[in-house]
């Protein structure tokens, strides 16, 4: 059985003051709210404010997600909320095409239009919570605009709305994929960011680690892979979009998976901040504080939770949870014990908010801040997985940045392998899971836990609603403002589309429609499937 | 002779579902025992899979499923029947829950393969399951002394 971390350092039986020879509590931790921010970014913690308890939801309808999100609030979730899009608004083509009369509303939430997100937003306030909207990088100017068109619709000023809409172009390559080109879902994200930079709006873009590792890669790899992000993006916004860093430093926020080996994934988030605080500073000149402050939110991992004994999936997310509290998060979405089955039922979701209300309210953990700070053992750890991280990140720099580093296909085979990797020890018991590999049970003797089911008609529904909808809306208008549109898309990767999208998607226009006709001008096809023509007769 | 013996397996996704890791696991599994594995990727549609089982004369069409599009799964197996694959091998690997499972393996889907299963279960199931190692056993048994061929 392996005693060492997932990025193979040996770990020792026990740890001593030699092991953090040379520690320098002001230049290696800082105080917590001052730099380098390895112990975090609040002096008093969680006291001044708790993490965000959140959950993610979406599943079939808007209508239903809607039902949902209220369930959320009731069960305490009201500090933020957490909806996906299914995989048909990820790939920004319609229910009603083809592909998508299969998959509408399955694992997400169809939101392809403004509509759509009218109907999930229903009796939910925009303001006084964060409104993350997850899926993919194309759906990204959607998202964007869906928020602003309604924040107008409700008489609200969309500076006053805050959260995360925006997911980076390279999240194509971390499993949580679209069909659209890379260079396009770049060139969008870019436009986003500027927009709300400029229009002084508070929503970040995922930029994260999560999909990356939840695909196999290890903790110091997702550390490497996630600063690469976040310079290669920064470095473009300021560079190709004439923005300030310390600006573009509140865009992005990092999303972290936290599994169950506890001390390592609590001294990862810590190398992160401490790494980070130094690239601002030192690579970006950084003159604020909050732009050397990678903000980090907790996942707990999903991929730990098992098909076999799903109850084992409760303690595995306790300790997980915990960990992510006491390494301290913004905000925290803990998978469910039915992970491995669908999405949440009722009592799984209520179970995982709890555990989080548990850890907050009865462990005492959130009264302190980086509790296990000069712990012999955190310490070490966090220095081991910064020094790893920091070869692979400069190999990546040496490539020429994450863009030609994917290029030449090395972060993907370094993926590959690595899930290979993993996938070898548990098979060969090196690493052990309970109930997987080590002391199974047959599924005849397991608990059955109720699951979410499935209805496979409600994607038809879905399907068949938008394409009666269709035709309901003011033609004349659509038409006009998706003609601009195409003219816009012709000027040029600098020239921002975010306007004339918000302007489409108040006339009702698709996601399908918007992209397809961003495709056109670029002189893609309309439908990334090639099955289906642009209704538009376009200039 | 490796245990895959040049067996001809197609690893694909179906649908919409994005989640390639599963399917690039069991890829290298494949290939590492010997079998001949053609990876087809994401957005694949049943048709497009049916027409490359065909094209390629596969023994074996693995489906890689962690996205609950268990329908599209169905229409696959229908499809395979309404082009005559009835000696093609398909087999399913994912976290499937029990009703969608039992439902697959009704509508005709030869084998699950759950999360946990080892290497050396997909490994051996496909090698004395698949077709051509299925005609082997047979053309031996019709050799051997004691046999009425003989």
């Amino acid at each position: 059985m392996k005693r060492e971390t997932d990025y193979g350092y040996v770990i020792k039986p026990v740890y001593t003051p030699g092991d953090i020879e040379g520690f320098d509590y002001s230049r290696d931790l800082g105080h917590p709210g001052a730099y380098p921010y390895t112990r975090g970014y609040h002096e008093s913690g969680y006291r001044t404010r708790m993490w965000t308890q959140r959950m993610t939801a979406g599943l079939g309808s808007s209508v239903q997600a809607n039902g949902v999100l209220k369930k959320y609030r009731e069960m305490g979730q009201r500090g933020g909320l957490c909806v996906i899009s299914d995989r048909v608004f990820s790939h920004c083509i319609d229910p009603d095409h083809p592909l998508g009369r299969k998959e509408a509303g399955v694992l997400g939430w169809p939101g392809c239009s403004l509509l759509e997100f009218e109907e999930l937003m229903e009796g939910i306030p925009l303001t006084g919570q964060s409104i993350t909207l997850l899926g993919s990088s194309a759906p990204t100017v959607m998202r964007l605009a869906y928020v602003v068109a309604l924040a107008h619709k409700r008489g609200i000023d969309p500076s006053e709305v805050h959260g995360s809409v925006m997911e980076s172009p390279f999240e194509n390559y971390f499993g949580q994929t679209d069909v659209q080109p890379f260079d396009l879902n770049l060139k969008l994200w870019l436009d986003a960011s500027e927009y709300v930079v400029r229009n002084k709006i508070r929503m970040r873009s995922s930029v994260i680690s999560q999909h990356f590792q939840e695909s196999g890669g290890n903790n110091a790899q997702a550390i490497a892979v996630v600063l690469s992000m976040y310079k290669e993006l920064c470095g473009k916004l300021v560079n190709e979009r004439g923005l300030d860093f310390d600006d573009v430093a509140m865009v992005p926020y990092e999303l972290v998976s936290i599994g169950t080996r506890f001390f390592e994934e609590i001294a990862k988030v810590r190398a992160l901040r401490r790494m980070w605080a130094r690239i601002a500073k030192e690579e970006f000149k950084a003159k604020t504080e909050k732009a050397c402050q990678m903000l980090i939110a907790v996942h707990t991992s999903g991929r730990t939770m098992t098909y076999q004994q799903p109850l084992n999936n409760i303690s595995r997310c306790a300790i997980q949870s915990l960990a992510g509290a006491m390494v301290g998060c913004t905000a925290m979405d803990n998978a469910t014990m039915d992970n491995a089955y669908a999405e949440p039922s009722a009592l799984a979701a209520r179970m995982s908010l709890n555990t989080q209300h548990i850890v907050a309210h009865e462990t005492g953990v959130a009264d302190v801040v980086d509790p296990l700070a000069g712990s012999y053992f955190v310490e070490a750890l966090t220095n081991e997985v910064e020094q790893e991280a920091a070869k692979i990140l400069k190999k990546i720099d040496d490539l020429g940045g994450l863009i030609a580093a994917i290029d030449k296909g090395y972060i993907q085979e370094m993926l590959r392998d690595e899930a290979n990797k993993k996938f070898i020890e548990m098979d060969k018991k090196e690493r052990l899971i309970v109930g997987v590999n080590h002391l199974a049970i047959p599924p005849e003797e397991d608990f059955e836990i109720p699951i979410q089911k499935l209805h496979p008609g409600d994607s038809e529904a879905i399907a068949d609603r938008m394409a009666k909808w269709k035709p309901t809306r003011d033609q004349d208008l659509l038409k006009a403002r998706i003609q601009q549109l195409h003219t816009d898309a012709q000027k040029g990767d600098r020239f921002n589309l975010m306007p004339s999208i918000v302007e489409a998607v108040e006339a009702y226009a698709t996601s399908g429609e918007v992209i397809g006709t961003i495709r056109k001008a670029r002189g893609l096809s309309y439908d990334p499937f090639n099955m289906i023509e642009s209704p538009f007769a376009l200039q | 002779m490796k245990a895959g013996n040049g067996i001809k397996v197609i690893v694909t996704m179906i649908g919409l579902d994005g989640h390639t890791t599963g399917g690039e696991v069991v890829s290298m599994i494949l290939r590492d025992a010997g079998f001949e594995v053609i990876y087809l990727g994401v957005n694949q549609t049943p048709q497009m899979i049916v027409d490359a089982a065909i094209q390629e004369d596969v023994d074996v069409i693995g489906i890689s499923s962690h996205a609950s599009n268990y329908s599209q799964i169905e229409e696959l197996v229908e499809l395979a029947r309404a082009n005559e694959l009835d000696d093609t091998l398909i087999v399913v690997g994912g976290n499937i829950p029990r009703e969608p499972a039992e439902q697959l393996l009704a509508k005709g889907v030869h084998k699950l393969f759950l999360p946990g299963s080892s290497g050396n279960a997909i490994v051996d199931y496909l090698s004395t399951e698949a077709r051509s190692a299925k005609a082997r056993t047979k053309a031996a048994a019709a050799s051997r002394p004691g046999s009425l061929s003989a």
